[in-house]
């Protein structure tokens, strides 16, 4: 792919309920922080993508409404919306537009309201024939993965607490972030709720009203606009067969988390992500996917996720940060997550990210999960 | 930029109601467009699809189509809007230099649930939904702006869907004289049941690939735009939207708005005000044919309507004596037109 | 501070789905207690819910294989959380048992409810059998729940 960079990122605050604002008034605010952290004018901008999934609004073609928030009018705008990666691949078509030749600046702009809509309701919305009976939902069918990850590698309850605690407490340090507790302990989360065996109310991600957005430029531009843009290294995608029966073992295998994060690697020149990238932020919707993502993303042997969180190697002052932001575990507006992922790891290397910025970061990955085992990652660096 | 050939194309309808399930359609679309690109899902890098949840009665209804579009360990990206938009980004993803041959796949079936209700649901919750507008309602308003000073326009729009509806060979549009037209029933006034194109199911596929324009047609531009949700925001005698698309499209493909020349428009027209609108939007005049098959009047499933009139444009060109010829292709979305899309499709050598 | 205003709208949508050949054959079968899966001539692997094509290899399915109404336990769970009907939008309380059991005869496995809630009574690995409705409709709740075999 020809040379793009991010060369501005902008977030809402995120909470569980925006109630002061409407839809297109909350794309309005991360999109307007993104324009003035690239220092530009919604003129300059030439085309905008928008993410988000409707069916927990109870929407149809949202951007027909909220495209104005974005500044698009006037302008080329498109949608789009893959379940949980719909953040991260909009990020993705982002480079690909900017770096089209059709246009120099593309404002990506992701958004979800959860508390306009029944979310359950629209999760809901899976085959008829198959599996709307049964269906118990993303907390359900991760309950399940998650019997086979700790049967296979016996990783304790314990341990995915520790991930829960470090979300909240980096995000305690992230003002948008929709939970934080910079006091969170162990014992909190094993005493929360129990959802659904072995997940407690503290493993899962939330449900936020919020929306965050990134100013993609073509190279050219990008060089001319800032003094330090993030550069796109690598971008993959891969998707997977439809139902959570066809993937085998899904925490332990997520063959398109693996490949894709390969390929990216490859790309970028990357061969020991836990020594050559300075952070990660990852789509960790349940406290044992970030697990089990540090070993399909290669950040540690298999079985050894369990170790690395006890050793602290992928806290905030760890050899790998990993969600210094708190992650998806503490703001979750489902079609800004993965676009939040891209925009923390590119203020990250704009050196922007205030009081969660890993000093002298130069190299970072972002990636995006979805529907039962679709993947994204993001790379993205200090030089071209 | 790097020339973007169309491959080949498939397209399973339109049909009143297609009996196969989502993924059975589109696979029918899928390797039909395969098959005319003479390639095997191998060699296809990336997936665009074009579809949309609530139309689908399905979160994120591209998981209904990863297997049958060839989607799994790809990229695939997903547009909720006409096919033609996710026709532009796969034209992007090419001349990113991101991948080499793409395949674009458009979906609906409008057989499944009441479509002007589904419609309702795109329109501002606060100041419109409320009233009970949707996209056929604006499309009736826009159209009695037009007729404001206009004594002729009912009889001339009955005329154009007669005209559009007699050529058509679907199947699905029942052949109508202009007097039986103006008799049938008032809709959204002031158009009338026999001018709205009848909605229906299908899927298209089409397959376009980085080479040279010996190989066939060529996707020589693209462009899109987003007008005003609010009807009172916008000029509704005018497709602002759609003038900008296009003169962006011509940029892309090296043509000066002004004078760029088309031997055949492929227009999408739900109503024949529309096709009024869309001349007046690119200044197109009487030398180029247009609609021939009948366009959407013929047939129209929303979601693919705009990359049908692409599937159209592409087997007009590539019948005998219409080789090196220029074509514009157009879909839109939204309430009165709000959403854009233009496709220019240049013949082979 | 003035009054926050909301503009309150429900909705109510229904839709009709084709189920397709594959799934047509399926749902004929389960009416009489009979499961089939469809089987990929390429890599051999024996797919439920039937479908048209395999995913990984890109080949119509046409061949049928019979499948067990026993099979193992390959992941459960219990849930604690109402959760919705999809169908009826009504909600069905917790705690209540799921699994993915793999069928034998099938390679991919099947989510459905179990009759067991307590944790300390399941395990991945566990035989389990299909416990069907009296009257059977041919669709999935045909199938009432999983439970062990003894």
């Amino acid at each position: 792919m020809r040379p793009v960079a991010i060369i501005g990122t902008g977030q809402t605050n995120h909470a569980r309920c925006r109630d002061d604002v409407s839809q297109p008034e909350l794309v309005r605010e991360a999109a307007s922080r993104a324009l003035d952290d690239a220092g530009l004018q919604p003129a300059d901008v030439d085309a905008v993508i928008l993410s988000n999934m409707e069916l927990f609004e109870g929407r149809a073609l949202p951007e027909l409404w909220v495209g104005e928030g974005a500044f698009a009018n006037g302008k080329p705008c498109m949608k789009i919306a893959t379940g949980g990666t719909s953040g991260t691949s909009s990020c993705i078509a982002g480079f690909h537009q900017a770096a089209s030749g059709l246009f120099d600046i593309v404002l990506v702009v992701g958004f979800e309201k959860h508390s306009e809509g029944h979310t359950q309701t629209g999760m809901a919305l899976t085959d008829p024939f198959w599996d709307r009976a049964v269906a118990s939902g993303a907390l359900g069918n991760f309950a399940l993965s998650i019997s086979q990850y700790m049967a296979e590698r016996g990783v304790s309850e314990e341990q995915a607490a520790r991930v829960a605690v470090k979300s909240r407490r980096n995000a305690a340090r992230n003002p948008h972030a929709h939970l934080s507790d910079a006091n969170a302990t162990i014992e909190d989360v094993l005493n929360s709720r129990l959802l659904a065996y072995p997940i407690h109310l503290m493993d899962m991600c939330p449900q936020s009203d919020g929306a965050a957005a990134i100013v993609v430029a073509s190279g050219d531009k990008a060089r001319k606009l800032s003094a330090k843009p993030a550069w796109v290294k690598a971008a993959a995608t891969r998707h997977e067969q439809p139902y959570i029966g066809d993937i085998e073992q899904r925490l332990l295998t997520m063959r398109t988390l693996r490949d894709a994060s390969r390929s990216a690697y490859a790309t970028a020149g990357i061969t020991e992500p836990l020594k050559q990238l300075d952070l990660a932020e990852i789509y960790e919707p349940v406290t044992y996917a970030e697990l089990a993502w540090y070993e399909i993303l290669g950040f540690c042997a298999e079985g050894e996720a369990g170790h690395l969180i006890e050793a602290g190697v992928t806290g905030i002052d760890g050899e790998l940060p990993v969600n210094p932001s708190g992650g998806v575990l503490s703001a979750n507006p489902v079609g800004a997550t993965g676009v939040i992922r891209v925009a923390e790891a590119a203020a990250q290397i704009l050196g922007r990210a205030g009081a969660h910025q890993i000093e002298g970061a130069k190299t970072a990955l972002a990636t995006g999960y979805g529907v039962y085992a679709w993947a994204d990652a993001v790379i993205l660096g200090s030089a071209v | 930029m790097r020339t973007i050939r169309i491959a080949g194309v498939g397209e399973t309808g339109p049909v009143q109601q297609d009996r196969r399930s989502i993924p059975e359609m589109v696979l029918g679309a899928v390797d039909l467009a395969l098959a005319d690109a003479q390639i095997g899902h191998g060699e296809i890098d990336s997936v665009v699809t074009a579809s949309v949840d609530l139309f689908d009665g399905l979160t994120a209804s591209n998981i209904a189509v990863t297997e049958v579009v060839g989607a799994v360990m790809k990229p695939e990206a997903r547009i909720a809007g006409d096919g033609l938009a996710a026709t532009v980004h796969g034209a992007c993803q090419i001349w990113a230099h991101a991948y080499d041959t793409v395949l674009v796949v458009a979906h609906a079936k409008t057989s499944m649930a009441a479509n002007g209700k589904l419609t309702q649901w795109a329109m501002d919750p606060i100041h419109l939904q409320p009233l009970g507008v949707n996209f056929s309602a604006a499309a009736g308003l826009q159209a009695n702006v037009l007729a404001q000073h206009d004594r002729h326009a009912e009889k001339r729009w009955a005329r154009l869907s007669c005209e559009r509806r007699a050529a058509g060979t679907s199947g699905m549009a029942k052949k109508l004289s202009q007097s039986e037209i103006l008799a049938s029933e008032i809709t959204t006034s002031p158009l009338r049941n026999g001018m709205c194109a009848p909605l229906g199911d299908g899927a298209c596929a089409v397959v376009l690939q980085a080479g040279s324009n010996a190989g066939g047609p060529v996707l020589s531009g693209v462009g899109h735009d987003l007008e005003a949700h609010g009807l009172g925001d916008r000029n509704l005698v005018h497709w602002a939207g759609l003038t900008r698309a296009f003169d962006r499209a011509c940029r892309v493909a090296n043509l000066p708005p002004a004078d760029a020349r088309f031997d055949l428009a492929e227009p999408s027209c739900f109503y024949p005000h529309e096709e009024e609108l869309f001349l007046r939007a690119t200044g197109i005049d009487g030398g180029t044919v247009i609609s021939p098959d009948g366009g959407l009047m013929a047939g129209c499933v929303p979601v693919v309507a705009g990359m049908s009139r692409l599937v159209a444009a592409f087997k007009w060109l590539r019948q005998t004596g219409n080789a090196g010829k220029r074509a514009l292709v157009h879909g839109h979305w939204g309430p009165a037109g709000q959403a854009q899309a233009v496709a220019i499709v240049d013949g082979g050598l | 501070m003035s009054e926050r205003v909301s503009v309150p709208i429900e909705m109510v949508q229904s839709w009709r789905y084709s189920s397709g050949d594959s799934m047509e054959r399926f749902s004929n079968g389960i009416r009489h207690k009979r499961i089939e899966a469809v089987k990929c001539g390429n890599c051999q692997r024996r797919y439920l819910p039937p479908r048209p094509v395999c995913g990984n290899c890109h080949l119509s399915l046409t061949e049928w294989v019979p499948v067990s109404d026993v099979g193992t336990l390959e992941a459960w769970t219990v849930v604690y959380l109402p959760f919705l009907d999809g169908r009826t939008g009504e909600l069905r309380d917790g705690p209540y048992g799921m699994g993915l059991i793999r069928l034998d005869g099938s390679d991919t496995t099947l989510n459905h409810f179990l009759n067991q809630n307590d944790p300390a009574k399941l395990a991945v690995g566990m035989r389990m059998r299909i416990v069907w409705r009296d009257e059977l409709h041919g669709a999935m709740d045909d199938i009432l729940h999983f439970e062990e075999v003894s």
